[in-house]
């Protein structure tokens, strides 16, 4: 995970957890599915992705992270965009979504 | 890097029609069966047998295999759905098609009724197979799963032309064999080309994904490929050409696929990172563990060495073919149907929601009391019926019935209360600590 601009990418990876992947139950931070957030002026571009290509459930997260961002940052411009690069795998679920997997 | 930001999920009435549709058809199978309970002491070539096995292989299980693919086309083959306009001709086609050979097979009305039925159900193939085709020609990579889809569809759509060549020939024979042998081939290539080798393509793709397992190596599924399409095609060949009884080595090659598909799917269990089962996916385990029983069963009807009394034998026939679409298919439907239609209906429901308001996930919008006794019920149905088959006991058999026709009512409300589930009360969010 990357960020620029510390205060404000910290806050907009903890509104982004208020997207809960619908088949998992788990916020799609802690599933490692946002890359990178930064901020250039009034302009905050996330960087996400999907557990698999092709997930049906692609324009409903990108849409959901639009609205939750823009919600929470009313004064900057939000852009939300989906990347395959690198490809999404389970070592990139962090120790909390392991936690809530059962995993540890 | 690759950026998308367009679903590629069809529109919700070339998929939802199918779920009711199909819905619908379990429950009149199962009344079917309450009244059927005396077809099941013979041959399997009885008016009522084949009025309840293509209401199931039709109006239940390929309908909804139709609907549940047009979703996970998308998916599987990470590209858009060809032709939306295709998918709801070819469900029309399909409905029809079935509620007419239903009505033909019950009364036996083997003239035109039968001919415009076998057109329909042939034509809907044909559609479904040019959609299905022509999405995986346009799909960015061409993987082992759109093998197994695109060689499924053609099984099929062979199948349903056996079927139409049968249909007519009833009437106007031009067939030089009886029709219990064409029926053996529409047969198996209606299970293991259509039925199987569509199940396993979707299968190796979603329950890994649904585990949470990244399984790379796809060589067992390459091999299970070659066999049960190996298996099949020599069994076509020796059935109508050959004619050496080479069924034992054809349901060899099949059984072999699917015990390496098997072991493809326990690999998936073994690196799965999601530990907890769900109902949905405990049923689908149940199904795949149903397999074994027609894939033991394939070696006793193809008359490999064992001495059997007749009557007994055409009881395991019957045996053999319930294992098969109301065992392993069946359940295999009645656990996926809550691990895609929930999410369909959410996303539908609550795409402009999310982000804006607290939603329910997918898994709130159903009953999971009642899918519980649905999947309770259906094993108890199941046993019931296969044990009323072989001990030809009709009280048994109508005792199977009815844990069905629970299982199907059930089943029914809670996709029903699925389908026509409407958005309430949203409360916006509040921020505050979002992993409390």
């Amino acid at each position: 995970m990357e960020t620029q601009a510390p205060d404000i990418g910290h806050e907009a990876f903890e509104t982004l957890k208020y997207i809960i992947d619908p088949e998992i139950g788990i916020n799609i931070v802690d599933l490692g599915l946002v890359y990178k957030v930064s901020l250039e002026q009034e302009q905050l571009t996330v960087e996400l992705t999907l557990t698999t290509p092709g997930c049906p459930m692609s324009s409903t997260i990108v849409k959901a992270a639009e609205q939750v961002l823009i919600k929470r940052f009313p004064d900057l411009d939000v852009a939300v965009e989906l990347v395959w690069s690198p490809p999404w795998s389970v070592d990139m679920i962090s120790e909390e979504g392991e936690r809530q997997l059962g995993r540890i | 890097m690759r950026t998308a930001t367009v679903s590629n999920s069809p529109g919700k009435w070339v998929v939802l029609p199918h779920y009711a549709f199909a819905a619908l058809a379990f429950v009149a199978l199962s009344v079917l069966l309450l009244i059927s309970t005396d077809a099941f002491g013979g041959h399997y070539f009885h008016p009522k047998l084949l009025t309840l096995t293509h209401v199931a292989v039709l109006g239940w299980a390929t309908m909804l295999i139709f609907g549940a693919l047009y979703q996970l086309l998308p998916v599987v083959l990470e590209g858009r759905l060809y032709s939306e306009r295709l998918a709801i001709y070819t469900f029309g086609l399909l409905g029809t098609g079935t509620i007419l050979l239903a009505y033909a097979f019950w009364h036996f009305e083997v003239g035109w009724v039968m001919h415009l039925a076998a057109c329909c159900l042939f034509l809907s193939f044909l559609l479904f197979t040019i959609n299905v085709l022509q999405t995986a020609r346009q799909a960015p990579k061409w993987t082992i799963e759109a093998d197994f889809i695109v060689t499924s569809a053609i099984w099929l759509l062979m199948t349903g032309l056996v079927g139409l060549l049968m249909a007519i020939n009833f009437s106007v024979p031009f067939l030089p064999e009886d029709h219990v042998h064409y029926l053996k081939l529409h047969a198996h290539m209606g299970m293991a080309g259509w039925f199987l080798l569509l199940i396993i393509g979707v299968g190796s793709k979603l329950i890994p994904m649904f585990l949470l397992a990244h399984v790379k190596e796809t060589k067992k599924l390459h091999w299970a490929y070659n066999l049960i399409n190996g298996g099949l095609v020599l069994f076509v060949f020796d059935h109508m050409v050959l004619r050496m009884g080479l069924l034992a080595l054809c349901a060899a090659l099949v059984a072999g696929g699917v015990v390496l598909f098997l072991l493809y799917v326990q690999a998936a269990r073994k690196a799965a990172l999601r530990k907890d089962t769900d109902l949905g996916m405990t049923q689908t385990f149940v199904a795949l563990g149903l397999l074994v029983l027609p894939l033991v069963l394939v070696f006793v009807v193809s008359g490999s060495g064992l001495r059997v009394a007749p009557q007994l034998m055409a009881a395991v026939y019957l045996v053999y073919g319930i294992t098969v679409f109301l065992g392993f298919v069946t359940a295999l439907i009645l656990g996926q149907t809550f691990k895609t239609l929930p999410f369909i209906v959410w996303m539908h429901a609550y795409e402009d929601h999310v982000g804006r308001f607290k939603t329910p996930l997918p898994k709130d919008l159903y009953s999971h009391a009642l899918q519980r006794w649905q999947n309770i019920n259906y094993l108890l149905g199941l046993l019931l019926l296969v044990a009323g088959v072989l001990l030809r006991q009709q009280e048994i058999i109508l005792a199977g019935a009815i844990a069905f026709t629970i299982t199907a009512v059930l089943y029914m409300i809670n996709v029903f209360s699925l389908l026509l589930h409407r958005v309430h009360d949203l409360k916006p969010f509040s921020y505050g600590n979002a992993s409390a």
